[in-house]
């Protein structure tokens, strides 16, 4: 079967006409017009199309009909209608008229969503008259050019992990001598916020703190515990508020690094004043499940209670539990995760023995890796899941908790 | 501790606005309590009020409480520095963020700066934590992170500490030793804040909650974003031996930085 060509040529009568017309004589001869081929383009043949689609034959056969069928025989493409994603313009501020700069977080390395809803509010005012943003943080721009950042300035790598604040505090001084940027955020989040306000007792400036809305000329932010709105003109040094500014999408901008004419980082010359900082452990199970990392949770298919606390013991994971668990009494009720417990907001959830009822992922929509061990393939948690297991629980939670005892001690 | 000064402020109820104790100057008023320290010195900075509020921190068990009367829109830093100044104490405890008010947190800071003090906030214990080696004249303290976590660090020299919510609760209050405390009006001079009187205020009015909404694609995956739950196109293993199961969710674990 012929494949139609995806753009049919634009057929152009004239130049058919002098390709076939012979000069040479006494007088212009056409020459026959070319025979059409013989195999009619509108018929269909259904064998070759099934032969097209089948992706996948053991253990049954699968049709993907929505493939490209050019493609057949190639790799199949995962998902439906997966439409190649048009390339996001860069967008160069080659001379800022000024500079406004975002001074981020990025715990554990990572750019966090807090972290893009500054750069959004730093574009409003960069935007608003030629300026640009430049991003003050550890770790490379790279991850920032798509969340709007037009220059990076990296800080020493060693400073992601340990907590000294005074000396960001510094080093944020000395770029707002060396930059002098029209305005300067900071996330008003728990170490953001912190230095933001060690910045601004050392400059001896006000700082606008928790900004809810941002314009070129007017910033406002909550005051009164929150029952007034404080209106300005936006200071030097304002936080930013979390959820205050959606974070930019579809954008693209250069995060090249900036350079500086001498390094910023010379604020080591006071000895800081907090040190020895160490993260503490904390016992998992004290924690509430909206704010721990980490959950274990048991659902109808757990019966080994025992090995279930092992292995939480083992993990260091906050332990949960499903409706029904909780209804029986191996959990208590504060510990129910679900539209009728807690909603959580883990990194990691762990499931045993959840077939995942409709109210159950409702309290697990903010999870980011979810792993399900579960007897039922056809279960809605596995579906869900990030790693499915389709397994007894009973089994895996010794196996489990032999290994990572094995791992511990090795 | 040899000697702690507490800055507390009069809060506002959340709802009904009515004047009160703030909650978390009512924790660092329990936790200088139960610092034991040689002196203790209570201090309030505001526009002269009826003082019911006030009473509240007195009946937690202080005997006597410094109220610097200020004018109305007056600037609270310069006077309680002042104040300060004559104590010089080696802690000073206050919340984290003032109920009424301007409540930027900044308050805090200024004073480190002026009394030329480190400043540690949201911290939750004060005190000799599980640390093996303390270094002397230095105080070990427990900070509050996000998400529960604690972190232990130690602070050299005088400093200024902020309490987190998550500190001990405070005691309630007694109303025999309200009424029996003192409170002591001092008058104080103070420049008035300029900055926040060229603010406007209007009331707040709440705004719609953001959502994350994904531009791009089509009609369909913008409808499938919005309404469906995230679905982990994950890895699936049928009937595994328990071994290659566990091992699965541990090398998943590991990978999460769940696991070290």
């Amino acid at each position: 079967m012929t494949q139609p060509s995806p753009v049919r040529r634009r057929v152009d009568p004239r130049a058919e006409r002098a390709a076939r017309t012979i000069l040479t004589g006494q007088r212009p001869r056409l020459l026959p017009q070319p025979v059409a081929v013989a195999v009619n383009g509108r018929r269909r043949d259904p064998r070759a199309l099934r032969a097209a689609a089948l992706v996948q034959i053991q253990p049954r056969p699968r049709y993907d009909w929505a493939r490209d069928a050019a493609s057949a025989g190639a790799t199949a493409a995962v998902g439906i209608g997966v439409a190649a994603t048009p390339a996001i313009p860069l967008q160069v501020i080659a001379e800022p008229a000024y500079l406004i700069l975002a001074m981020l977080d990025r715990p554990g390395g990572e750019v966090s969503e807090h972290d893009r809803q500054v750069i959004a509010a730093a574009r409003l005012l960069a935007d608003a008259g030629g300026g640009a943003v430049v991003t003050v943080s550890t770790g490379s721009g790279d991850a920032l050019a798509e969340a709007g950042s037009d220059r990076h300035v990296a800080l020493p790598d060693g400073w992601a992990d340990d907590y000294v604040p005074e000396r960001r505090a510094a080093a944020a001084s000395a770029l707002m001598a060396a930059l002098s940027p029209r305005h300067i955020l900071f996330p008003d989040s728990p170490d953001g916020g912190d230095v933001a306000r060690r910045v601004a007792a050392a400059a001896g400036e006000r700082l606008f703190a928790g900004v809810q809305s941002l314009g070129p000329d007017r910033a406002t932010r909550q005051s009164a515990g929150g029952s007034l709105e404080a209106g300005h003109r936006p200071t030097r040094l304002m936080t930013v508020a979390v959820d205050a500014f959606p974070p930019l999408d579809g954008v693209r901008h250069e995060a090249r690094p900036l350079d500086l004419a001498a390094p910023v980082m010379a604020g080591e010359e006071l000895p800081p004043r907090l040190g020895g900082a160490r993260r503490l452990a904390v016992d998992p199970d004290a924690l509430s499940l909206s704010e721990t990392d980490f959950i274990l949770s048991a659902g109808n298919g757990v019966t080994d209670w025992q090995s279930f606390a092992e292995l939480g013991e083992a993990l260091g994971a906050t332990r949960a539990g499903s409706r029904v668990v909780c209804d029986a009494g191996h959990l208590p009720r504060e510990r129910q995760v679900g539209a009728s417990g807690m909603v959580v907001s883990a990194r990691c959830y762990l499931a045993f023995g959840i077939a995942g009822a409709p109210q159950h992922l409702q309290g697990i929509t903010g999870v980011r890796h979810v792993i399900a061990v579960n007897t039922d393939l056809h279960a809605e948690m596995i579906k869900r899941a990030d790693l499915s297991i389709v397994a007894d629980a009973q089994a895996v939670m010794p196996a489990l908790i032999r290994l990572i005892r094995e791992r511990r001690h090795a | 501790m040899l000697d702690v000064a507490v800055l507390l402020s009069i809060g506002r109820h959340p709802v009904s606005g009515r004047a009160r104790r703030a909650a978390t100057d009512a924790q660092a008023l329990e936790m200088a309590l139960a610092l034991r320290p040689r002196r203790l010195t209570a201090i309030h900075a505001g526009p002269p009020t009826d003082g019911e509020a006030l009473r509240a921190y007195l009946g937690m068990g202080l005997e006597r409480l410094t109220h610097l009367v200020l004018s109305e829109g007056a600037d609270p830093v310069e006077p309680l520095i002042a104040h300060l100044r004559q104590f010089d104490p080696s802690l000073v405890l206050t919340g984290r963020q003032a109920e009424d008010g301007e409540g930027s947190g900044m308050l805090p800071y200024l004073i480190a700066r002026g009394l030329d003090a480190a400043v540690v906030p949201d911290v939750v214990r004060i005190g000799p934590a599980d640390a093996p080696n303390s270094i002397p004249g230095a105080a070990d303290l427990v900070q509050a992170l996000p998400r529960g976590q604690r972190r232990a660090l130690t602070a050299t020299g005088r400093f200024v500490a902020t309490i987190h919510p998550s500190a001990p609760p405070a005691r309630a209050s007694a109303y025999g030793p309200a009424r029996r405390g003192v409170i002591e009006p001092v008058a104080a001079q103070a420049t008035a804040d300029l900055f926040l009187s060229d603010c406007e205020h209007r009331p707040w009015r709440p705004k719609p909650k953001l959502m994350r909404v994904k531009r791009g694609g089509s009609a369909l995956d913008r409808l499938k974003a919005a309404t469906e739950s995230k679905s982990g196109k994950g890895q699936l293993l049928v009937n595994p031996t328990a071994e290659a199961g566990a091992l699965a969710i541990y090398d998943s674990l590991v990978e999460q930085g769940m696991l070290p």
